[in-house]
């Protein structure tokens, strides 16, 4: 009889037609228009694509398309070769 | 003959020489790159920025950019030539995609009329209560 919605103190939420069911994933809205170029000398652009470690986030959470998230992938990595992006941030100081 | 095309190259020259001698070192890649046919669209020099990590020990570098058009054969000799120069810390050369080039133009164009419009801004508050003044 556990019901999960029961420690839930508004009623009105939970029969809201705005409530999530369980298992069904946030809608993704696409940061960037489809047409973006993606340019690799531009670390503040590529910077929002890694978290405070310096990883390159997933499509899941970026939710660029399939063709954008390559090239920001290709790009970060050139951006850490010329040292304008930290292939491992808060390491130095 | 090969075939000429738009290249672009970015390089990291060692920040802890002096201003003559870091223009040296750019003349120098400049020169062999119009030695081997290569004709330049555009030299920028960024200047001095801090490296996001430590490359051989530096924690500064003199970044510069250039994008020309050389044949292709003469980009695995400049590949070398920034390989064996030893103030050159890195260096990175793409095919340069027009589009690109005109998506960098059309954001500094941008940004150029953004900082415009701020200053204008800054500029505002400043000039008015001065005038209000006056006016009283």
């Amino acid at each position: 009889m556990a019901a999960p919605t029961g420690n839930n103190p508004n009623p009105n939420t939970i029969n809201s037609p705005f409530r999530q069911k369980r298992n069904q994933p946030k809608k993704r809205t696409n940061p960037l228009k489809k047409s973006r170029m993606i340019d690799y000398l531009d670390p503040k652009f590529l910077g929002r694509f890694t978290n405070d470690q310096g990883k390159i986030l997933p499509r899941r959470i970026t939710g660029v398309t399939a063709l954008q998230q390559r090239r920001l992938c290709s790009a970060i990595k050139y951006a850490r070769h010329l040292a304008l992006l930290p292939f491992v941030a808060q390491d130095t100081r | 003959m090969s075939i000429r095309r738009l290249y672009e190259s970015t390089f990291i020259i060692n920040a802890a020489l002096e201003d003559s001698e870091v223009d040296e070192v750019v003349k120098r890649v400049t020169d062999y790159i119009e030695e081997h046919g290569g004709s330049f669209v555009e030299l920028n020099k960024w200047g001095r920025r801090r490296l996001a990590y430590p490359i051989k020990k530096k924690y500064n570098g003199f970044y510069v950019y250039a994008a020309f058009e050389a044949p292709a054969n003469s980009i695995p000799l400049l590949e070398r030539f920034m390989i064996l120069e030893d103030n050159v810390l890195r260096h990175l050369t793409m095919q340069l995609d027009p589009k690109l080039r005109e998506f960098r133009k059309m954001r500094a164009e941008a940004q150029a009329l953004r900082a415009a419009q701020m200053a204008a801004e800054a500029n505002k508050p400043v000039s008015t209560p001065a005038s209000a003044e006056a006016s009283n």
